[in-house]
């Protein structure tokens, strides 16, 4: 083994310690008991307990329940009932797509349904459907 | 209630299928002498092409996609037969390298469990939960799952400023093939689906061993810069899974590994495999058009510009990124680049880039290339332990200089250039590392 073959030894293995040294053992056993410990549940539970909605599992259950009831052939969806912020615009633009969502509008598209999260109820709207953590309404 | 067991059985079946429909389409691609590794990762992503053009075709034809994708591999299979008859003959002949019995020496069974242990270990971290990065949730995963669910394109994805979040400049390949993989289910199911990402990893270290060795590459060489790409958490993370950059890791090797052949005229076949990569490449990412302008530079500069291989070469690249860029601003219009704020190029505010400038290579080095000093160190004295070697060198190029595009571009960004290093140069420099992997270890040892 000549000097350049050695350095590139040397350098190889260095860097695949670096690189193993990386894998926490503990984040891995971890990952495997969520892993082994959620399989058998429903794809909803298992993205209601993931990273994808830790900053609010509560508003993720609201979608959920509210993409559940939503009845067929919804044009648009409002939600209101909370803080405007990205992660929640896109947590639930991904969770009703196909079907077009507003995050605390100006105003409410005609023919779209308004998903209002927490107990509020806007004047001018009815229930059409009691959802977990709030409500879909349509106008009266 | 249905858990995780069955569906993530459902598309491990439909990427093996698909894979084996690609292998059998492969010998277009590529010549005998290939191994069965580097026509295994070819097969994956010719399989992954047809599944992604099927959701479009469907949309395009007004036909089932289902049904589409079901008539794509009816018809890939016999193209597969009739190529099968065509080159019967010469099929078995010249494979030497590249193949599985390489692996079965000594230092090959010391690092086939470290290749093996970096594959299990990305893939728990995949699969560990349902795809949940920010990129995901908002562009790739959000656009695939509006196409899979509107049962076709809506123009909102280009036209709704609301969208604006989810980047309707980017490419659609990623998302097609989510929606055309959903349509095959019957159902969106975006834990299942992350398996693709522990099959893509599986694919780049096919390619990588196999192109290694079919380039004279020692055995352990190849399968040491395999065990090391496996093992590269900062690409193969749970971050990255869902997003467009480990697919665009292994479609920029095959992009590179192919331009090097075709540079090198190693076989008649390689400006074929040029073509279908930059297709790949161009439809995977927006830096998929900048490796394609890095690779057709890289064939200018190449000695000999008028040697008919750089001219092949160049055209294999420029030809197909220019169709599909043209026939991507037909379709969606003109959509402008929204981290980016081009007038910064014009004449009264160049003197505002200069500083940009500074304060990106100033925040990529604090915040990223300081950080991972030991580790870039290694690949220093990698690199500089190699000998010049045609091909190790213009794939080192070509990661040279799509890493400088990373660094200097967010100059531009709108939100200035510190928040774009920030966000994005580690993540897509990491997307590199496949081809980088390929460049330094073509330059170590060659099999005389």
């Amino acid at each position: 083994m000549n000097l350049r073959q050695g350095l590139a030894a040397a350098a190889s293995g260095v860097l695949l310690l670096l690189l193993l040294w990386g894998d926490d053992p503990k984040e891995l056993a971890r990952r495997a008991r969520t892993l082994a410990g959620s399989v058998g549940s429903e794809l909803a539970v298992r993205r209601l307990h993931g990273s994808g909605t830790a900053q609010d599992r509560r508003f993720f259950a609201f979608l959920e329940s509210a993409r559940r009831r939503l009845p067929a052939g919804t044009v648009g969806v409002a939600i209101t009932g909370l803080p405007p912020s990205d992660a929640a615009l896109y947590i639930a633009a991904y969770q009703f797509a196909p079907t077009p969502v507003l995050l605390d509008p100006q105003s409410v598209p005609p023919g779209w349904l308004l998903a209002v999260y927490g107990t509020a109820r806007p004047a001018g709207w009815k229930v059409v459907a009691p959802v977990w953590g709030g409500a879909l309404m349509a106008p009266t | 209630m249905e858990g995780l067991w069955r569906p993530l059985a459902e598309v491990a079946v439909i990427l093996l299928a698909g894979a084996a429909i690609g292998c059998g389409l492969a010998g277009a691609f590529l010549t005998a002498a290939a191994g069965r590794t580097e026509r295994a990762a070819w097969g994956f992503a010719i399989g992954l092409a047809l599944l992604a053009a099927s959701a479009p075709l469907a949309f395009a034809a007004r036909r089932p996609p289902r049904e589409m994708a079901l008539l794509l591999g009816a018809l890939a299979v016999g193209g597969a037969f009739l190529l099968r008859h065509r080159r019967g003959k010469d099929a078995a002949q010249g494979r030497r390298r590249g193949g599985v019995r390489a692996l079965l020496t000594r230092p090959g069974i010391l690092l086939l469990p470290l290749v093996a242990f970096g594959a299990a270990v990305f893939a728990l971290r995949a699969l560990t939960e349902p795809m949940w990065s920010n990129d995901y949730i908002a562009i790739w995963g959000f656009k695939g799952k509006t196409i899979f669910g509107a049962g076709g394109v809506p123009r909102r994805l280009f036209a709704d400023p609301a969208l604006g979040f989810s980047h309707p400049e980017y490419p659609l390949g990623l998302p097609f093939l989510y929606a055309s993989l959903s349509f095959l289910l019957g159902r969106w199911d975006d834990h299942a689906m992350a398996l693709l990402f522990p099959f893509l990893q599986a694919a780049t270290l096919l390619a990588l061993f196999g192109w290694l060795r079919r380039r004279g590459v020692t055995p352990t060489i190849a399968l040491f810069a395999a065990a090391l790409l496996a093992n590269f958490g900062p690409l193969y993370s749970a971050l990255h899974t869902g997003m467009g950059d480990i697919p665009f890791a292994f479609v920029s090797l095959l992009f590179g590994t192919a331009l090097v052949d075709a540079l090198d005229q190693i076989d008649p076949m390689a400006v074929r495999r040029l073509a279908l990569a930059t297709v790949l490449a161009v439809s995977t990412k927006n830096e998929g058009t900048l490796l394609a302008a890095a690779g057709a530079f890289l064939c200018l500069a190449s000695r000999g510009w008028a040697r008919r291989a750089s001219r092949g070469a160049a055209a294999a690249i420029v030809a197909p990124a220019v169709s599909l860029l043209l026939a991507g601003r037909l379709w969606k219009g003109a959509l402008p680049l929204r981290d980016f704020d081009l007038a910064l190029l014009g004449p009264t505010l160049i003197l505002e880039l200069l500083p940009r400038v500074a304060e990106a290579i100033h925040t990529a080095f604090r915040e990223v290339i300081l950080p991972s000093w030991p580790g870039l160190l290694c690949i220093a004295v990698l690199i500089a332990a190699g000998r010049s070697a045609p091909a190790g060198n213009r794939l080192l190029a070509l990661a040279i200089l799509c890493c400088l595009a990373y660094l200097l571009a967010p100059s531009l960004a709108a939100l200035g250039p510190d928040w774009l290093i920030r966000t994005s140069f580690a993540r897509t420099v990491c997307a590199l590392a496949p081809l980088a992997a390929a460049a330094i270890a073509s330059r170590l040892k060659i099999e005389g």
